[in-house]
């Protein structure tokens, strides 16, 4: 894995923490909703916490096809980069 | 596995809900006597949980009226109006929605559920883009959903927040709508309209404004959030409920917008729905009139909220952060507040739990609507009743022990933060009622 990559993740885990308010360790093939235990209402809290801190914007049908973290990292890197 | 399988871990908690004693999912009612009070297992308990903000559901000249349109009119109109056509009494409630708003144009829908569904998802298409309040009602939420526009949430109360989030699609073609509440339905908080107006016009938006709650509750003439504001000219749509002051069912949008009328043949949850019964659209125009005839019972409301909320702030409960008829008392445990919930329906008081997921921070709300129709009688025996069993639950301190009122500036501070963003109880006035 890149080092980019790297860093994304513990950016993505940081945020992460914010919403669940507890330690997270991230590993790319973990399913969001079931690996994490977001209900549907943390997964919107947990992408307008992203979209913040990434200064990016992550529609919410955008998020719908995110299934595992390695997704949710290819939508971040793909909105950062036609930001 | 069955169909049924997916709901295994929802029906658990059902069950563990249940096998505590409370069921706040099927409350029978034996027989509704009034706007405030119900026989729940053979036993008066008055109502502090049915939206009747203007105690209209007993209107004598609504009832009347309401049983002669099924004389004259029969009791349904068996389909939808574009295949069945549309009865006078559409065109006249729709007429009298409009003058009250002061809007070129009306369109009712079956109900306020519907009308959210229906003008969030056909004004809005895939090039276009929605901003949601984080908190905003399952309706809401549902019409995103029907539509095919990309959909923004924003926090709560937020126009800050909001104007980032448009910043951010700044570049991108289409229009955008903008869909806030006038009164949001859990807490009771109301939506910091002004500023919201401000971030529309800043970015060219379009503005909706969700009156259900606010409807013939706030404003001098009733018209709600935008009307106490001042800025009904900036709002492009509002949408309603008839389920809540105007005491019958249904739900409607008006705008002054030149090209409105074609939604009707858009709009597919307007289009594939049997149209209301004329006893429906009879009462409501009634209820309407007496919206419109009786201030009073808006002063009366107020006063009614005024009492209840000081009262139970006075006592020592977190309450939500502004005073409106929608009161929640704020319980971190949810199995404190189903307890307490259930508690309270045993002692002939009735309201609503709201629990997690449906309430913001996972913490639980007992909420209460406020009615035009309750007395000051009614009032006191709530407030008398929470404060005993909310001692006896330990969430109160106890009665020698209390500390002179009001409250300490700590607690109102607790309050907020609990609520998050919002201004601390503004409109709460001092003391006890």
């Amino acid at each position: 894995m890149s080092e980019e990559k790297n860093e994304l993740l513990a950016e993505i885990s940081e945020v992460l923490e914010t919403v669940v308010n507890r330690r997270v360790e991230l590993r790319t093939d973990m399913n969001i909703v079931n690996d994490l235990g977001l209900d549907s209402i943390a997964v919107m809290n947990f992408c307008m916490a992203l979209e913040d801190k990434f200064d990016i914007s992550i529609p919410l049908h955008d998020m719908a096809s995110v299934v595992t973290v390695d997704d949710l990292a290819k939508t971040i890197q793909a909105l950062r980069s036609n930001a | 596995m069955s169909i049924f399988g997916k709901f295994a871990a929802l029906g658990a908690r059902y069950d563990r809900l249940k096998q505590s004693g409370a069921d706040p999912f099927s409350v029978r009612f034996d027989d509704i006597l009034s706007s405030v009070e119900g026989v729940v297992r053979g036993k008066k308990t008055l109502l502090f949980g049915t939206n009747n903000y203007l105690g209209l559901t007993f209107d004598q000249v609504a009832m009347e009226q309401s049983a002669d349109a099924i004389r004259h009119h029969g009791t349904g109109t068996t389909g939808s109006r574009i295949a069945n056509g549309s009865y006078k009494v559409h065109a006249e409630l729709e007429r009298e929605l409009a003058d009250f708003y002061r809007r070129k144009h009306c369109m009712v829908f079956s109900t306020g559920y519907q009308a959210n569904l229906g003008m969030i998802s056909t004004l809005v298409g895939k090039d276009d883009h929605l901003f949601l309040d984080a908190d905003s009602h399952a309706s809401i939420y549902d019409g995103s959903r029907l539509g095919h526009a990309p959909v923004v949430r924003f926090r709560h109360n937020n126009p800050d927040d909001l104007a980032k989030r448009l910043r951010r699609l700044a570049d991108q073609p289409g229009d955008r709508l903008i869909v806030v509440e006038g009164i949001y339905s859990m807490l009771g908080d109301t939506a910091p309209l002004k500023e919201f107006v401000d971030v529309k016009r800043e970015y060219g938006a379009y503005l909706m404004v969700d009156e259900a709650h606010s409807m013939g509750v706030l404003g001098r003439d009733g018209r709600g959030l935008a009307e106490r504001e001042g800025v009904e000219d900036d709002v492009d749509f509002v949408v309603g409920t008839f389920s809540k002051s105007l005491a019958s069912v249904g739900g409607f949008c008006v705008s002054s917008l030149e090209g409105f009328e074609i939604l009707r043949l858009a709009s597919r949850p307007y289009m594939f729905t049997a149209s209301l019964p004329p006893s429906i659209m009879s009462s409501t125009i009634s209820a309407l009139k007496t919206l419109r005839r009786e201030p009073e019972r808006r002063t009366k409301l107020a006063a009614n909220s005024r009492r209840f909320y000081n009262g139970l702030r006075a006592a020592g409960f977190d309450v939500g952060p502004e005073c409106t008829p929608i009161v929640a008392v704020i319980i971190d445990n949810p199995d404190v507040a189903v307890a307490f919930w259930k508690r309270l329906l045993d002692e002939g008081m009735y309201l609503n739990l709201a629990l997690p997921p449906a309430t913001p921070n996972s913490s639980a709300f007992l909420r209460s609507s406020v009615s035009a129709a309750h007395s000051d009688e009614h009032i006191d025996f709530a407030i008398n009743l929470m404060t005993r069993i909310g001692r006896e639950f330990g969430l109160l301190p106890a009665e020698t022990n209390v500390r002179p009122f009001p409250v300490s500036a700590e607690r109102l501070g607790a309050t907020a933060a609990t609520a998050r963003v919002l201004p601390t109880a503004v409109g709460a006035g001092a003391g006890m009622a």
